[in-house]
């Protein structure tokens, strides 16, 4: 059932226990590699520097008040994109999918809109709303309400629909078949459409940050890597790599909470 | 005015005071109006308050889109359809569906589900809560309150729709096959349980069905409708004693009746299995 939800446990624990040791071995294969590299001087040393320096980059960065001020610009431009995005994102999937004409209508214009890349958007949003947070918010939840409006428009597809003649028949008003009826019916796919959007919404936030921006990670790591500061400019990679796995982690979970339910 | 064959025994009384529900010359057809699809014809009917009565038809005779206009959910059809005297335009809170497919909310609990048309119209959660509990207590479900549909059987379920409905206590119950997923005996039980249920609220009732047991173990009165187009071929009435079980269907006036709307009903579902036979072998013939 959870085919569509990562599903990282097992249920057979011998086979649990040699898929724990796989991954395990995997890092440690991974980080022995990157050591023996860096000492064997193929690279620059500052190219591919140690583990010893990258790791007190990282504990460094981590006392950095500097390092929370763009985790934090980062995190809000991250939180209002993908709040912005989806509730626009579920609005739209909703009145598009209850209405087959109006799917007929609109649905070609987000299908080939949704794999365009948002980031060539960036100067329009730089004109409209400025180098600070709000053009990555804009641009972010631009990302993010493609993702969640075709999931939310497919999602209203699959709803069954003698669910929905019920809600008629008992005279429920549009507010209340969206709320009552096709959220709870389509959650799954919505969720999941919200964790994708999700992933969009990083991805494209981040992305800007590097191109122009005054605050946020993706400022700090091209402000890093202009001063060719590699061991943190490794830290601050690995560093967000764990946060947006642990995002992605909250969101599937919630995901899967709605599963069992 | 009636279009219904000399047969009928019971003349349209379309100006009764008493009617809780008037079908009156209701026409709808499908697809173009050069080859148009007929489902009902000109059908005139009336239920009277606490009278339970069954439309009875073959597959495919067009008994679920009478059954869709009756509820409001299908317009643009032509004649009337009046809930006392007012003719009904969308779903009227006066007739309340059951439908023939599974239509509990499966994220929602029985009394969660039960509780649905109380929650729409903005009742406390107590009060909605107390109301619920008493239809699934009549329903026979006390015990169950808490459990997902998925938890319970078919039969649960249709009983969870059918409290649904009658806790919004709709004048007339409408319901189209409620039991047709079910086997047989589940079936005859469940008809035990809703002729109770009839008699404790005098439940005006239409019961929409194709099973000729079920129809006569029900009715006060049944409609026999025609195979495509679907008319009125006539209107049955049933004399078998009230209070009634299901021990009826072993009488031997219980067995006239099913042979008598047998008789009405051979050649219409005749017509349809010919009907249906003649499309297999044209589509195999297509390829």
């Amino acid at each position: 059932m959870s085919s569509t939800i990562t599903s990282w446990g097992d249920k057979n624990p011998a086979r649990l226990r040699t898929t724990n040791l796989i991954r395990i071995g995997f890092a440690i294969v991974l980080l022995i590699g990157w050591e023996a590299i860096s000492r064997s001087g193929i690279f620059l040393r500052d190219v591919v520097p140690s583990l010893g320096p990258i790791a007190l980059a990282i504990f460094k960065l981590v006392q950095n008040p500097v390092f929370y001020a763009n985790l934090q610009a980062t995190a809000f431009e991250i939180a209002m994109a993908l709040g912005i995005g989806s509730a626009l994102g579920i609005a739209c999937g909703i009145i598009i999918g209850s209405r087959p004409f109006l799917s007929a209508a609109f649905e070609p214009y987000i299908y080939y809109m949704a794999p365009t890349p948002r980031i060539i958007f960036f100067p329009v949003m730089i004109m409209w709303f400025g180098v600070g947070v709000a053009s990555k918010i804009a641009l972010g939840a631009m990302s993010c309400f493609f993702v969640v409006a075709l999931a939310t428009a497919d999602g209203m597809r699959q709803i069954d629909r003698v669910l929905i003649r019920v809600g008629r028949s008992f005279r429920a008003t549009s507010l209340q078949m969206a709320f009552k009826i096709y959220l709870p019916a389509m959650r799954i796919p919505v969720l999941n459409g919200i964790r994708l959007g999700f992933g969009t919404a990083v991805v494209t936030a981040l992305l800007a940050e590097t191109k122009l921006s005054n605050q946020g990670l993706g400022f700090m790591v091209m402000q890093t890597y202009s001063r060719f500061d590699m061991p943190s400019l490794y830290g601050l990679l690995i560093i967000i790599f764990i946060i947006a796995g642990l995002g992605n982690a909250v969101l599937g979970r919630f995901a899967n909470t709605a599963h069992h339910s | 005015m009636t279009l219904a064959a000399p047969s009928t025994t019971h003349a349209v009384q379309s100006q009764s005071k008493d009617n809780a529900l008037t079908v009156d010359n209701v026409y709808k057809q499908f697809g173009a109006n050069d080859a148009p699809v007929i489902a009902v014809d000109h059908m005139s009917f009336d239920v009277r308050q606490g009278e339970f009565v069954t439309v009875i038809g073959p597959s495919g005779c067009g008994k679920s889109t009478l059954f869709s206009i009756i509820g409001g959910l299908m317009g643009d059809y032509q004649g009337q359809v009046r809930v006392g005297n007012e003719p009904i335009n969308g779903p009227h809170p006066a007739v309340g569906m059951v439908f023939q497919e599974e239509s509990t909310f499966p994220w929602r609990n029985v009394i969660e589900n039960v509780a649905f048309p109380l929650e729409l119209n903005g009742i406390g959660k107590a009060e909605r809560h107390e109301r619920a509990q008493h239809f699934i207590n009549m329903v026979g479900l006390a015990g169950f309150e808490k459990r997902l549909p998925s938890e319970l059987s078919g039969g649960m379920r249709q009983r969870v729709s059918i409290a649904r409905t009658l806790v919004s206590q709709p004048k007339i119950l409408l319901m189209d096959e409620p039991f047709a997923a079910l086997d047989e005996q589940t079936r005859l039980l469940l008809g035990d349980k809703i002729t109770q249920i009839q008699q404790e609220l005098n439940q005006t009732t239409l019961l929409i069905t194709h099973n000729l047991t079920e129809a006569v173990q029900l009715s006060d009165r049944i409609v026999v409708m025609t195979y495509r187009p679907g008319r009125v071929k006539r209107i049955i009435d049933i004399d078998l004693p009230r209070p009634r079980t299901s021990d009826v269907v072993s009488s031997a006036a219980f067995g006239k009746y099913v042979a008598e709307i047998w008789g009405d009903l051979r050649e219409e579902a005749s017509r349809g299995m010919a009907d249906s036979e003649s499309h297999a072998v044209k589509d195999a013939a297509r390829g």
